[in-house]
C-alpha cells in the first residue's frame, strides 16, 4: 500500500514537473555594476523594443535576446506586453527594413545571457530567477502567471 | 549551340556558384550573430506573393499612385508582389552602412529591381541618430515600411490614406533625437533631401527628381501606446505633363498651362496617428490633411481606423478608411474652353470615397503570414484620383477588392 502511494506520488510529481518548470519565474537582469537598481515594465519595454538606448543614469543599455526556438523568448514577450513572437518579429521587420535599427543580438541559452550581461556595463537580459547569480542584478520581476506583473 | 557561347556559359556558371557561396557565407548565423563590439554583416530580406482582383472593369485599382497600371476584375499578382533584400554592415557600434534593393511591379509594368535605400548611419550618442544617403521617407506614420507586408496586420496599408503618397525616397539626410520622459520616450526627427523618381500619369511621367522635400515629426511612446504628429512639404521642380495626356479635342493653352503649373508650387502634408498595440489587441487611428499649392490638384483629407484581435496565431481585423478632396472654385477671367480644360484637369485629382475592410492574418509558421482581405469601396462616381484608366462614363465609384497574400521575412 505504502509502495503504491509512493509510486503514485512520484508519478504525480513527474507529471507536475514540466508545469513547475514552465512557471519558473522570469526576471530581467542587468550588469551588477550598471548602477540600475530597479526598472518598471515600461522602462523594460523601452529597452527591449529599441525605443530607448540608455538607463536613467546615462549608461548605454545593451540588451540581449534569446533565439526564437527558446521557449523563454515567447514567455518573456507575453509577460512583458502580451505579444506573440510573430508580432515581435513583425515589429522588428518594420524597424530593420525602414533603416531605423537592428534588433538586439540573440543568444541560445540562459548561460549565454548571463555571460553577455555580466561582461558589458550596460548589459540587460532576461532569465529564470534561479539562473540569476551574483554577477547580475534582478531589476524587474514578472508574476508567475503569464501576463501578470509584480512591478517594482 | 554556337561554340562561342559555351565558354561564356561556363563563366556565367562559375559566377553563379561563387555568388551562391558568398550569399551562403554572408547569411550564415555566425556573421549575423557577431558580437556587438565587432564589425558584422547581416543579410536580411522580405517579400510578398499576392494576388488581388476587383469587381469592375471601369477603373484599374492600384496600391498607390506610383503604379502605372492596376488590377481589374481578374486575379492578378501585379500590385502586391514584392521582394526586398537588405545588406547591413555594422562597422562599429556607432557606424552602420546599409543598402536595400526592392523589386516590385514597376511604373513601366514588369518586375523592376531598384536600389531603394543606400545610406550611412552614425549614432554619436545613444539618443542621437544621423543618416545620410538614399533614404526612404516617413511622410506619415508607417510610410517608410509600406512594402514590408510582414510588418503590418492588413494586406496593404489602407489605400484611402496612402494612395496620395507615390513618394518613396530622397537623396538627403535625417537626424533623430530621443529622450526618456517619465516612463515613456519622446522622439523627434527632421529630414531634408531632394526627391527622386517619376510618377506615372497615363502614358507619361511626372518627373519629381530634384524636388526638395523636408519634414519633421514628434512622437511619444509609452507601454503599448504610440502617438505621432508629423508635417512634411515638397516643392515640385517640374510641371505635370498635362498637354501630353489631355484627351482630344482638349488642348492646353498657355493661359491654362500657367494657371495649372506645379513647378515651384509646394504641397504640405499634415498627419496625426495613434497606435495601441498590447496584449491581443492592435488598434490604429490616423488622420491626414494634404494642402496642394498648385491649382491643378485638389487638397484633401483622409483617415482610417483599424482594430485587430489575436486569437492564438490568427488575427481577424476590421477597418474603415475615407478620403475626400475639396473642390476648387471655378477660376474667373478665362474663356470657356480654357475653363473647361482647367475643370477637366482638376476632376482628375478629385476623390470622394469610403472603404470598409475586413480581413484575417494567420501567422502560419515562423516569419510567414497568410492574409485574406475584402475591401468594400463606396465612393462617388467622380472619385477618379486613386485609380488608373478610368472610364468616366461608366464608373459609379463602387467596387470590391479581394486580396490574398503570403508575406515573409528571412
Amino acid at each position: 500500500m505504502r509502495q503504491r502511494l509512493l509510486l503514485c506520488l512520484s508519478f504525480c510529481w513527474l507529471l507536475l514537473q514540466p508545469l513547475a518548470e514552465a512557471h519558473a519565474e522570469l526576471v530581467v537582469v542587468v550588469n551588477a555594476r550598471s548602477g540600475v537598481a530597479a526598472m518598471t515594465r515600461n522602462e523594460v519595454i523601452n529597452v527591449f523594443f529599441g525605443r530607448s538606448r540608455q538607463y536613467f543614469n546615462g549608461v548605454e543599455a545593451q540588451p540581449v535576446d534569446l533565439v526564437d526556438s527558446h521557449p523563454d523568448r515567447a514567455r518573456f514577450y507575453n509577460a512583458l506586453i502580451g505579444k506573440d513572437v510573430a508580432e515581435v518579429n513583425a515589429y522588428w521587420s518594420r524597424q530593420v527594413f525602414s533603416g531605423r535599427l537592428q534588433p538586439p543580438t540573440k543568444v541560445n541559452s540562459a548561460e549565454e545571457v548571463i555571460k553577455w550581461v555580466s561582461s558589458r556595463p550596460g548589459g540587460i537580459g532576461f532569465v529564470e530567477l534561479a539562473k540569476a547569480d551574483a554577477r547580475v542584478r534582478v531589476v524587474h520581476e514578472f508574476g508567475s502567471a503569464p501576463g501578470t506583473l509584480a512591478n517594482k | 549551340m554556337p561554340v562561342s557561347l559555351l565558354p561564356r556559359l561556363a563563366v556565367l556558371g562559375r559566377c553563379i556558384s561563387r555568388l551562391t557561396l558568398v550569399l551562403a557565407f554572408l547569411s550564415s548565423p555566425l556573421t549575423a550573430l557577431a558580437g556587438d563590439e565587432e564589425s558584422s554583416f547581416t543579410l536580411q530580406g522580405f517579400g510578398t506573393l499576392g494576388v488581388a482582383r476587383s469587381t469592375t472593369k471601369d477603373v484599374e485599382f492600384v496600391r498607390d499612385l506610383s503604379q502605372r497600371r492596376g488590377i481589374v476584375d481578374e486575379w492578378s499578382p501585379a500590385i502586391d508582389s514584392v521582394l526586398g533584400v537588405q545588406g547591413s554592415w555594422r562597422i562599429n557600434p556607432q557606424f552602420e552602412a546599409v543598402a536595400q534593393a526592392t523589386g516590385r511591379a514597376g511604373s513601366r509594368g514588369g518586375f523592376t529591381p531598384e536600389l531603394t535605400w543606400a545610406y550611412v548611419k552614425y549614432d554619436p550618442t545613444p539618443y542621437l541618430s544621423l543618416r545620410a544617403g538614399r533614404l526612404g521617407t516617413e511622410f506619415f506614420m508607417l510610410a517608410d515600411s509600406r512594402w514590408v507586408g510582414y510588418s503590418f496586420l492588413t494586406v496593404r496599408p489602407p489605400g484611402d490614406y496612402f494612395w496620395y503618397l507615390p513618394f518613396y525616397g530622397i537623396h538627403g539626410g535625417d537626424a533623430a533625437v530621443s529622450a526618456n520622459v517619465g516612463e515613456g520616450v519622446v522622439r523627434g526627427k527632421v529630414f531634408y533631401g531632394l526627391s527622386r523618381g517619376k510618377i506615372p500619369l497615363a502614358s507619361e511621367d511626372w518627373n519629381i527628381n530634384g524636388s526638395p522635400m523636408m519634414g519633421a515629426y514628434l512622437e511619444y511612446q509609452i507601454g503599448g501606446w504610440h502617438l505621432r504628429g508629423s508635417y512634411a512639404n515638397l516643392r515640385f521642380e517640374h510641371d505635370l505633363p498635362i498637354a501630353q495626356v489631355l484627351p482630344s479635342p482638349l488642348t492646353l493653352s498657355t493661359a491654362a498651362a500657367n494657371f495649372l503649373q506645379t513647378r515651384g508650387k509646394r504641397t504640405h502634408y499634415y498627419s496625426l496617428g495613434v497606435v495601441y498595440d498590447q496584449g491581443p489587441w492592435q488598434a490604429q487611428l490616423m488622420l491626414n490633411h494634404i494642402e496642394q499649392g498648385t491649382e491643378a490638384l485638389e487638397s484633401s483629407d483622409g483617415g482610417y481606423g483599424l482594430v485587430g484581435y489575436r486569437i492564438a496565431s490568427v488575427t481577424p481585423y476590421l477597418g474603415y478608411s475615407w478620403v475626400y478632396s475639396h473642390e476648387r472654385a471655378t477660376p474667373l477671367g478665362f474663356d470657356p474652353v480654357t475653363t473647361g480644360v482647367i475643370r477637366y484637369v482638376r476632376q482628375d485629382s478629385h476623390t470622394d470615397q469610403k472603404t470598409t475592410f475586413i480581413g484575417v492574418r494567420w501567422d502560419v509558421v515562423r516569419n510567414v503570414a497568410l492574409k485574406a482581405q475584402w475591401d468594400a469601396i463606396r465612393g462617388a462616381s467622380d472619385s477618379y484620383f486613386p485609380y488608373r484608366k478610368d472610364h468616366r462614363a461608366t464608373w459609379d465609384g463602387k467596387t470590391n477588392i479581394f486580396s490574398l497574400t503570403l508575406d515573409f521575412v528571412f
